[in-house]
């Protein structure tokens, strides 16, 4: 009973989305403090594409579970449910989990609504005590984190996106398709009438390696686009706290944050920018992280590797000056 | 004539809201409330069948009784009907049990061809209470939607999946919610705004709902915060103080020391 621990392993074409491989670093660490089996559970419409995704053999679970049907190749929401419903009333595991992607967000309420279980939101850490399992999120206005525990079984949760690194086993996982009862209903309401495939890769902002990010404390759009310039002689990606792009002073893919991008650079240079909890656990993965802000005791300046107390517009227009005079 | 629900959410100012030091959930009835921004994009959406096809758009609103002026200024839209879902025993409920009292609240609507809502709500983010509604009341869901065409009487969603862009057929009822990026968004009647204060939602409170207590609020969430922590930060880096001009200086020296400028 309650025996295993299924993650989300969200397929398409043939190829793995990363984020499902991400959050099996943190679930095979609480699998082996609570003494359950990890199982990815992949959903798909070709049985050899699915088999020959190329991370399949190195994932972190114990192991790999896919159920093939040709309507499972957009993963239809309801679809998705049904089947993961069924595996989680067979086998009752103790807790499932998916990915912070679209699909996972869109999936796992559902999944939760028909178990009658809770669902935690952007989970960034778990902790185990005691045999009990908390999950750990950033909470509301304040800089706080929740501890959160389920009093029901599974226990559920999306995991926030960028937040885990992908690691590779030792050993292999055991690879098995799961058939489905004769009679399951593999309908599905909904239709795809058309599919154009993302021509964007992944945000460039998501895997860079210096950040230049902006906030309140730049004062005006005009002093913002200054990032802009900084980013050019840095060669950065530019980024935003939520009030700059409430106040249109940059676009909501430039939003770091917890429902915005998670960013992990070498270099993090914040300007203004207090350091709230929603933004913070976007970036605190940083390597190095600077901090201009006119308030000393602003949050972003405790968590800084550097800080500067200064007017943000004022030492970003001087910092420009100088680095474009040296050309 | 068909029937659109949209379901709002009133979000506390960002800044204005306290936190429970007991039971560590948002104290909605001090804060004061603005329209969930996704929200108003969900409303546009509708609204624009509603003048295409003559849909009835009703607002419906989980919350205390602050509510209100959000419902208010919603009328002003242009929307048929307001009502305001509200009750104590509602207080502390995690998206389970709020997705149980709006799939409740909504069933006391029906019929209706589509429930739409903003995809999340700037404060809790999780985006959570479409999707489960809908599975509460077996219907489907289609989420982060671009465009919603009604088309030969069909409702046709764009939306943006992890892949790509997905155009999805789907029959009604069904609940859909929108991604706030939209084009423009209608102003307010001036004559809806002008008589904002006689305007009055109806009201749904669990005597209407009559859920079980179990279900709802605090008791009807299973997940609880066992704990919050301050996330403090000592300090761990030198803090400069000065000039702009010398800071600047400063602070290249360090970006070459660290090797992220020649």
């Amino acid at each position: 009973m309650a025996e295993c621990i299924f993650a989300f392993g969200q397929c398409f074409e043939g190829k793995l989305h990363p984020a499902s491989l991400e959050i099996l670093t943190p679930l095979r660490e609480v699998a082996d403090r609570l003494n359950k089996r990890l199982i990815l559970i992949g959903l798909a419409d070709d049985k050899e594409k699915f088999l020959a995704i190329p991370e399949l053999k190195k994932l972190l679970a114990d192991e790999v579970w896919y159920i093939i049907h040709p309507n499972l190749k957009h993963l239809p929401d309801d679809l998705c449910e049904k089947v993961l419903v069924y595996l989680a009333s067979e086998h009752k595991p103790y807790g499932i989990f998916f990915p912070a992607t679209k699909k996972g967000l869109s999936v796992a309420p559902r999944v939760a609504g028909s178990l009658k279980t809770g669902l935690c939101a952007h989970v960034n850490a778990f902790e185990v005590k005691n045999g009990n399992l908390f999950l750990l999120r950033p909470t509301y206005g304040e800089n706080i984190i929740a501890k959160l525990i389920s009093q029901r079984l599974p226990i559920m949760a999306t995991l926030a996106l960028n937040a885990f690194p992908i690691k590779e086993a030792e050993k292999e996982p055991m690879i098995k398709e799961v058939h489905l009862p004769e009679g399951f209903d593999w309908s599905t309401k909904l239709t795809i009438k058309n599919f154009k495939p993302a021509k964007k890769s992944p945000s460039r902002l998501s895997v860079a390696k210096v950040v230049v990010a902006g906030g309140m404390g730049l004062k005006s759009k005009e002093n913002f686009q200054m990032l802009f310039e900084l980013a050019k002689i840095l060669n950065a990606e530019v980024g935003g706290t939520r009030p700059a792009v409430h106040a249109g002073w940059v676009n909501a893919e430039r939003m770091i944050g917890v429902s915005g991008v998670s960013v992990r650079p070498k270099l993090y240079l914040a300007f203004g920018i207090s350091g709230a909890i929603q933004h913070t656990v976007g970036m605190e993965g940083s390597e190095f992280i600077v901090s201009i802000n006119i308030d000393k005791e602003a949050p972003m300046m405790k968590m800084a590797h550097v800080g500067f107390v200064c007017d943000a517009p004022s030492l970003l227009r001087a910092l420009l000056r100088k680095l474009k005079a040296q050309d | 004539m068909g029937r659109i629900v949209v379901c709002i959410k009133g979000v506390p100012k960002p800044g204005t809201v306290k936190v429970d030091k007991e039971t560590h959930t948002l104290r909605r009835e001090s804060a004061e409330l603005i329209l969930n921004p996704p929200d108003r994009s969900a409303l546009e959406v509708a609204l624009r069948l509603k003048d295409q096809a003559n849909f009835e758009v009703i607002a419906i609103s989980m919350g205390p009784p602050n509510t209100i002026p959000v419902l208010q200024k919603v009328y002003a839209l242009g929307v048929d009907d307001i009502y305001l879902i509200s009750d104590r025993a509602f207080a502390g409920s995690d998206t389970l049990a709020t997705s149980r009292i709006i799939a409740k609240a909504l069933s006391l609507l029906s019929p209706f061809d589509l429930v739409v809502m903003g995809a999340r709500s700037i404060d809790g983010e999780t985006g959570q209470v479409p999707p489960e509604t809908a599975s509460l009341l077996n219907l489907p869901s289609i989420t982060y939607v671009k465009e919603l065409r009604f088309v030969d009487g069909k409702f046709i969603a764009i939306r943006e999946d992890d892949f790509g862009e997905e155009e999805v057929e789907f029959p009604s009822p069904a609940i859909v919610s929108i991604t706030p990026e939209i084009d423009y968004v209608r102003p307010p009647s001036l004559k809806r705004l002008l008589s904002l204060k006689e305007i009055t939602p109806k009201i749904l409170t669990n005597a209407e709902l009559n859920l079980d207590e179990a279900d709802i609020g605090l008791s009807g969430s299973p997940t609880q915060v066992a704990y919050v922590f301050e996330k403090t930060f000592v300090s761990r880096g030198e803090i400069f103080e000065g000039e702009p001009d010398e800071l600047a200086e400063k602070l290249i020296k360090v970006l070459k020391e660290k090797g992220f400028l020649a």
